[in-house]
């Protein structure tokens, strides 16, 4: 049975085996850590700011999701949150800021603004959208979202962090 | 004399959408300069391809939590221009829709000022009694930060039924909250080392540079365009203009908090003094201006706000330029931040109540 042309096909799925056993429940480790312990970085582009202000109160309280509203360096932090309007300016900012964030690292467009131009899709000084300069994970819309529907954009972020595989 | 150029922003706790270059001799800072722009987005502009409906969400985004303020402004120089009279209640529920809204944004000011001298419960207390005047504002206008509630001439609907209890509880709460704020952040030892004697602007000073809003008031100057040129109907209502004469940081705080005290007297004057009648004045169709240019302002929760209006009888609007309160106290940023150590320049600096995105506009 086992000869010389088999034989290598045996091993290849012992390993295949082997890996899914360890590769599993390694990634829903990983993941789980991942997810309970966003950080976002401190960066206000516009005024939806006041939003997410609110977002961080006591009412809504996003802490209870795991994502700490922690004004810490960019280097140590997981997600980067537009929040509004990126104009001329401050796109460069914006590109250099997420250039020194660590992977694995996630981007949510918060606002109009963020997605499209929103109301500024006209300006000659305002970016029709944050993604065509960084990538960007989850998109919330609204102007400015309603703090449940940041909330709601955590969750779905959460999620694709729980499918990802780890890198 | 060797020194160090930092920059503090944009990208910093302490600063916001915006950038202040410091020059630091040891710890101490030289010269402070300004560098706007990070918001910039053409408002001006982009208003001459709105309409007159159109402009009215669109020049609620440079401060949206003080939307019917700037709102206030813009819709009385339409009326100006349009040479209308609005109904008496739909005057009494704009007075009630822009003290909210001070209200709202001075609870703003006071919850970020205790991030940045690092008072973490001031954060979170008017962060939360903020929800209730948004309430307030919620049921009147359906929105919760950006009302368009404002139209020329009146406003968007009438009040709902419950609006007075409504509002009427939350100011008797609110009013036992403001004497534990005072207790744990205006009268707090650790608050006052930190702010008081810091960012000292004078009363030649202040007049000299031309701040406005709270930063004038704060400076010694009684200075308030509800009492000096009144608009709506304030001049049937019954208030107080807080005064310091300290022109410190900590002198800024107490006049946002003691103004909270007189727009809740405001509010509740106001709820019970309305009339009953119409709120609006029933226009038809696509709204056209007469040519001819107007100039009004009026005093938003930074100070006062202006807006100049040119007209050529189309169905935008020609030209229309745009004053705002933080613009005009940005002049006093290096005047305020020299002399003092690099540690207090975000109290000092928070303490004017500076507002990058409307000031770049």
């Amino acid at each position: 049975m086992v000869n010389g042309a088999t034989s290598n096909i045996f091993v290849g799925k012992l390993k295949d085996i082997l890996q899914y056993s360890v590769k599993a429940p390694l990634r829903y480790v990983v993941n789980w850590g991942r997810i309970y312990s966003l950080w976002p970085v401190h960066l206000e582009t516009a005024c939806c700011s006041v939003e997410w202000g609110a977002t961080s109160g006591p009412r809504f309280d996003v802490e209870r999701w795991g994502m700490l509203a922690a004004f810490g360096s960019m280097r140590q932090c997981d997600v980067l949150i537009i929040l509004g309007t990126v104009n001329r300016k401050m796109a460069p900012r914006v590109k250099m800021i997420y250039d020194q964030m660590p992977e694995p690292r996630y981007v949510i467009a918060f606002g109009a603004c963020a997605l499209s131009g929103g109301l500024y899709f006209d300006s000659y000084n305002v970016l029709p959208g944050v993604d065509t300069i960084i990538p960007v994970d989850i998109y919330i819309s609204g102007c400015p979202p309603r703090p449940e529907e940041f909330i709601q954009g955590l969750i779905m972020l959460q999620n694709k962090i729980r499918a990802s595989s780890v890198r | 004399m060797s020194t160090l150029s930092i920059s503090v922003g944009p990208q910093h706790p302490g600063s916001g959408h915006f950038r202040i270059m410091v020059k630091l001799d040891g710890d101490r800072i030289v010269e402070a300069l300004p560098d706007p722009g990070y918001v910039h987005r053409g408002e001006e502009k982009l208003a001459e391809y709105r309409n007159y409906i159109q402009n009215i969400p669109h020049f609620e985004r440079p401060i949206v939590h003080d939307s019917s303020n700037i709102l206030f402004a813009y819709v009385s120089a339409v009326e100006d221009l349009m040479k209308l009279e609005v109904p008496e209640r739909g005057q009494y529920i704009r007075v009630v829709m822009a003290e909210l809204n001070r209200i709202i944004a001075h609870l703003y000011y006071m919850a970020i000022y205790g991030i940045f001298v690092g008072h973490s419960t001031m954060f979170m207390w008017p962060m939360g009694d903020r929800e209730l005047f948004i309430d307030v504002a919620q049921m009147i206008s359906g929105q919760r930060v950006t009302f368009a509630f404002l139209l020329p001439g009146g406003v968007r609907n009438d009040m709902p039924e419950g609006v007075k209890e409504r509002a009427e509880k939350a100011c008797d709460y609110f009013e036992k909250r403001l004497v534990e704020y005072e207790k744990i952040f205006i009268n707090n030892p650790l608050f006052e080392r930190r702010t008081r004697g810091m960012g000292v602007l004078t009363k030649q000073d202040a007049i000299r540079l031309g701040v406005v809003g709270p930063t004038l008031r704060a400076s010694g100057v009684k200075a308030d365009l509800r009492k000096d040129e009144p608009y709506a109907v304030y001049d049937k209502l019954d208030f107080d203009i807080p005064v310091s004469q300290d022109g410190d940081s900590w002198a800024r705080a107490w006049v946002h908090m003691e103004e909270m005290r007189q727009s809740m007297a405001i509010i509740r004057q106001a709820l019970k003094d309305m009339p009953s009648g119409p709120v609006k004045l029933n226009l038809r169709g696509q709204i056209r201006a007469p040519s001819g240019e107007t100039f009004a302002r009026t005093e938003a929760s930074r100070g006062a706000l202006s807006f100049y209006l040119v007209s050529n009888g189309g169905m935008m609007p020609y030209r229309v330029r745009l004053i705002t309160p933080s613009f005009r106290n940005m002049i006093a940023i290096p005047h305020i931040l020299k002399g003092l150590l690099l540690a207090d320049l975000p109290p000092a600096f928070w303490g004017l109540d500076y507002w990058p995105v409307e000031a770049d506009r």
